[in-house]
């Protein structure tokens, strides 16, 4: 019985982790209708943002998110001004560049540090705390607390600010948003920015769990692309809910039934919720009405 | 590193600029190393080529072989398709004489295959998957040790070393089996669970996981329900390490941890600390930081491998690249050539006792042409360093075993 | 037809030359094999270009199969790993197992694929664009898992070995130029069946289906039907693709079959970068792409890590930049611009 409760606890830890990488993705997803596939290598800089930090600033990771994250912001902005603003209009094309930067940055990191696999310590990350029987690391509850936090603040950001509204008058209908004065393109990019500077948050929040490699975004992408669509397009809530119920099915399934399995078996369920719900579960109805064709 | 990395292809395109006008093909030996050299496994496909240029650079220096000298041209492979293109591309284009390799058991595979084509030697000297000797390709000798190797010598391990440090008799030992779930960890899972029953060891249980995998709980909350004695795993870096800080978190603690094949590099060090890791055994590669006794040359190789790249070798696999180079040369002055088949004759022929080389191989070859006498070792992390304390002829003088059972 | 509407036909028949369509498809198609056949004559005596070749041959043909669903029936997907896959093992398994010939295996192995696929996209083709490559990525996700578990089936992680035993009937050839010939026979067979799709009901249906699916459906097109079919076909063309490249590398594991890099995704970028929704662009793109990997990676593989994909990542992404339609989008431009120019001479 308390195995159950010890599942559950794994399943919302792990479901934090895929939720906090896949929010950024969403936010780009939803609102720029880009599929960022190099989304994971920007998770992936921000590992190695915080591993840079400690060796040569000698950062705890924790204290490396104000480096890491800003760099990133950066990162995403370049990247969306030079890549993907020129190719606007050109839906497969963008595709085509991501999965060009996803060979680009792999392989920059895996000449630069020949593949050695790196670990970033950090004094807090180690610590358990136990509740009663089941044993939490601080990492994973930084993860827990960090995508709470910043799906919460995220929403506010969309709500109440005035560049969280122009985001959203943007995803809703680009013309009008135009007509009404939003620089379409500026919110883009800054979006964009967002959306990188959560996947470096992501990435120095999982450095001190895992061994860096130059491929390791590659381990995250498919769960996050799969939330974020399991949750509905550009749907904050839905991220983080999608996030929660993909990890609690992994940690049950890979217990219960099979290691081995574990991924096949959340694949099947989201295929499945995804054949029932197509606009996944709080996505609006219709909005998976994004084929390829640019709305202006 | 970057720069430095641009500086070292640019000496080299100079190097070979002029090199094309002084040495001619028939003039060197070529050897063609397979490899991935780029992709995930890069570091390691790099590492055996720094084995590999050592052993020539040793033997050039002194006059390398039948008159003339040795030269390694390497052949980008991560993956089958890419392991046909690299054999064909230094065949045809670089005049290779024979092939050397290889880090991937199914790049091995394929790339000796079209060798065989050629009519050109594959010498493999890391490769472990059992089906590359038992195919009987004509072409193909494995000088290094083999899948069946690492079950052997983990299970040796556990019976002839650990029982009697936990007190225990092998029939009261209790194991989980873990591994990684491709061909590597299962097929030496395998071979490891067929040779523990009969030794009357129990196997609690086997549990397979994806190296990549984001959490590893699972695994271990399953295998600490069996509370087992000794917990074996099979695998790579990343889920070495995610384990054995998952198991720190957990609260898991098996009287004994036994890793296969990787765990024994700064990289896992770093990942957990020395405090965790000290008692952990790692059945890998020898060492160069063993006796003299067990692997003559051992020490050499290590002030080479120093001298020649400003660091310690990264993994263990170095070591036993080089001793497959050095044996594949002294081969070929035996041969008189490099005819495939002059080669698989002299081969045959050879035979020397282990503790000759200094990765403490010895050479016999069976009818398969697979090596007999190249067996790993056992270290156990004590204080931050690998010692070799299995088997007992390699362990270094003065070392006995800590933290076992683990506290 | 009346008067006028009939000279005009006969004008225009005229001004082009009189030829009528189908033979000038015809014509265009003999043409495009001969010249895909030049570089198979001129480097039949290198071995590594001619394995270049083969590759690019392969992968040429299932850049066009995959077009089918995608470019012309605008389906998205990156599953279609799962059908070389298919194609692979059906083959393989046929041939190590019960000796039957692997021209014979075709047959079986493209119609597995095809079930295959219209099974497991038919739930998934009410989702659109991303959601609906997102979906063919899990395909192929929970294909990787299965067919690593399925030992009985697959050989797991082993995956199947194919000796060598050289024939014709085999479809192993001792002589490398064999296997180049097959492969662009490949390519051409899935060039032709796009040539031919494309000029059929089905082919304009797909097309309707791509550009507005409510008003294709309006106008009485079975949408489902028609895009069950595409899938079919485009399966079916993958699977054989696999099937070949079985008898070619004669060791097929899933992490080969499965990788979405240089399978699953790979076929879609060459599409993309030579023009999706074309016939040829596929083509095009696969021998732009191709050799210019295997090319780096010989030249620069044993060099710095990573070096010769960083350079294939930085002109695949200039390639994206300049070329926003693809090659066949320059190429398009390029003739309009000739076009006017001579018109106003």
């Amino acid at each position: 019985m308390d195995a159950l409760l010890h599942v559950l606890v794994i399943g919302v830890l792990l479901g934090g982790i895929y939720g906090l990488v896949a929010l950024g993705l969403n936010l780009i997803f939803g609102v720029i209708r880009i599929v960022n596939f190099a989304h994971g290598e920007l998770v992936m800089l921000g590992m190695y943002g915080a591993y840079l930090a400690y060796s040569l600033l000698g950062l705890d990771a924790y204290v490396s998110i104000l480096v890491v994250v800003p760099a990133l912001f950066v990162v995403g902005l370049v990247v969306y001004r030079l890549v993907l603003q020129p190719l606007h209009g050109e839906s497969s094309m963008q595709i085509f560049a991501t999965f060009a930067l996803v060979i680009i940055f792999q392989n920059v990191v895996l000449a630069v540090t020949r593949g050695e696999g790196y670990s970033v310590p950090s004094r807090i990350a180690g610590h358990t705390l136990e509740l009663g029987d089941v044993r939490v690391t601080v990492s994973r509850l930084a993860i827990l607390a960090a995508v709470t936090l910043a799906a919460v603040g995220l929403h506010l950001f969309l709500q109440r600010t005035m560049v969280g509204k122009s985001i959203r008058a943007v995803t809703q209908d680009r013309q009008a948003a135009r007509l009404m004065g939003i620089n379409v393109e500026r919110t883009f990019m800054i979006t964009f920015g967002v959306g990188s500077a959560l996947a470096g948050l992501a990435g120095v929040l999982l450095a001190p769990i895992y061994t860096l490699s130059p491929g390791i975004g590659g381990n995250f992408i498919l769960a996050a692309f799969a939330v974020v669509v399991l949750g509905g397009l550009g749907s904050v809530a839905g991220a983080y809910a999608g996030g929660m119920i993909v990890g609690i099915v992994e940690a049950f399934a890979g217990y219960y039934i099979d290691p081995e399995l574990k991924q096949a078996i959340w694949f099947l369920i989201f295929l499945a919720v995804l054949i029932v719900r197509p606009s996944g579960l709080f996505g609006q109805p219709g909005a998976e009405e994004i084929g390829f064709r640019e709305q202006e | 590193m970057l720069a430095k990395g641009l500086k070292h292809l640019c000496t080299a395109a100079v190097l070979a600029a002029a090199m094309t006008g002084v040495a001619h093909a028939q003039n060197v030996i070529k050897i063609g190393a397979i490899n991935p050299y780029s992709g995930p496994l890069a570091l390691y496909g790099d590492e055996l080529a720094r084995g590999y240029q050592l052993a020539v650079d040793e033997r050039n220096a002194s006059g390398g072989v039948l008159g003339r000298k040795i030269e390694i041209v390497r052949g980008d492979a991560g993956n089958p398709q890419q392991g046909i293109a690299a054999v064909d591309q230094l065949v045809t284009r670089d005049k290779v004489d024979a092939f050397i390799g290889t880090y991937i058991s199914a790049v091995s595979n394929a790339a000796s295959d079209t060798a065989q084509r050629y009519n050109k030697l594959y010498w493999d000297t890391n490769a472990v998957a059992a089906e590359l000797t038992e195919r009987g390709l004509p072409n193909f000798i494995r000088v290094g040790p083999n899948a069946q190797n690492f079950a052997d010598m983990s299970v040796r391990a556990v019976v002839e070393m650990i029982a009697p440090a936990l007190k225990k008799q092998p029939k009261d030992l209790v194991v989980w089996l873990e591994h990684e779930d491709s061909i590597y960890g299962k097929s030496i899972a395998d071979i490891q669970k067929k040779l523990l029953e009969q030794k009357g060891v129990k196997v609690a249980g086997e549990g397979s996981h994806n190296f990549k995998a984001a959490d590893l709980t699972d695994a271990i909350l399953r295998a600490k329900r069996t509370n087992p004695d000794v917990w074996l795993q099979t695998g790579y870096v990343p889920d070495d390490n995610l384990l054995l800080k998952t198991a720190r978190e957990q609260g898991f603690k098996p009287p004994v941890i036994e890793l296969v094949g990787t765990g024994d590099t700064q990289e896992t060090l770093d990942a957990v600390g020395g405090d965790y890791l000290e008692g952990v055994f790692v059945v890998s590669y020898p060492r160069p930081d063993i006796s003299e006794k067990y692997g003559p040359g051992a020490a050499a190789f290590l002030a080479a491998y120093r001298k020649a790249y400003n660091r310690d070798p990264i993994a263990p696999q170095s070591l036993t690249a080089y001793t497959g180079m050095k044996i594949l040369l002294e081969v070929i002055d035996a041969a008189g050539s490099t005819d495939v088949a002059k080669v698989r004759a002299a081969a045959a022929k050879m035979d020397k006792p282990l503790h000759s080389y200094p990765s403490g191989f010895g050479v016999k070859f069976d009818d398969k042409f697979q090596n007999t006498r190249a067996p790993f070792t056992v270290i156990q992390w004590q204080g931050g360093k690998q010692v070799t304390v299995f088997p007992d002829e390699a362990r270094a003088s003065g070392a006995s075993l800590k933290n076992t059972p683990r506290k | 037809m009346d008067a006028t509407s009939a000279a005009y036909v006969e004008t225009r028949a005229a001004r082009a030359g009189g030829i009528p369509r189908v033979q000038r498809a015809a014509a265009l198609y003999l043409g495009g094999l001969i010249l895909a056949f030049v570089p198979l004559a001129v480097l039949s005596n290198d071995a590594f270009w001619l394995t270049v070749l083969t590759y690019t041959y392969l992968f040429a043909g299932l850049a066009v199969a995959w077009n089918i669903l995608a470019g012309f029936g605008g389906q998205f997907s990156l599953g279609h790993g799962v059908f070389f896959a298919i194609g692979a093992y059906v083959t393989a398994t046929l041939f190590v197992d019960h000796g039957l010939s692997p021209w014979v295996s075709l047959v079986p192995s493209a119609l597995a694929s095809a079930i295959v696929g219209a099974l497991i996209f038919l739930p998934t083709f009410r989702l659109k664009g991303s959601f609906f490559a997102i979906a063919t990525l899990a395909f192929n996700e929970v294909a990787l898992v299965l067919a690593n578990y399925a030992e009985s089936l697959t050989g797991g992680p082993r995956g199947i070995q194919v000796p060598f035993r050289a024939g014709f009937a085999n479809m192993i050839f001792a002589d490398s130029r064999g296997y180049a010939i097959l492969m662009l026979g490949f390519m051409a067979l899935a060039v032709g069946v796009s040539v031919v799709l494309m000029r059929t009901r089905l082919g304009y249906y797909l097309l309707a289906v791509r550009e507005n699916e409510d008003a294709a459906r309006a106008a009485g097109i079975s949408v489902v039907q028609v895009k069950l079919r595409a899938t079919a076909l485009s399966a079916a063309l993958t699977a054989v693709g696999g099937a070949l490249f079985a008898m070619y590398v004669r060791t097929i594991d899933p992490p080969t079959l499965f990788s979405l890099p240089d399978v699953g995704v790979k076929f879609a970028l060459l599409a993309l970068i030579g023009g999706m929704g074309t016939i040829v662009g596929p083509v095009l793109g696969a021998f732009l792409i191709v050799p210019l990997e295997s090319y780096l990676r010989a030249l620069l593989g044993g060099s710095l890590p990573g070096l010769h994909l960083i350079i294939l990542g930085v002109v695949m992404l200039l390639a994206a930049l300049f070329m926003r339609r693809g090659i066949t989008g320059v190429i398009d431009a390029a003739l309009v611009r000739w076009r006017h120019r001579r018109r106003h001479v």
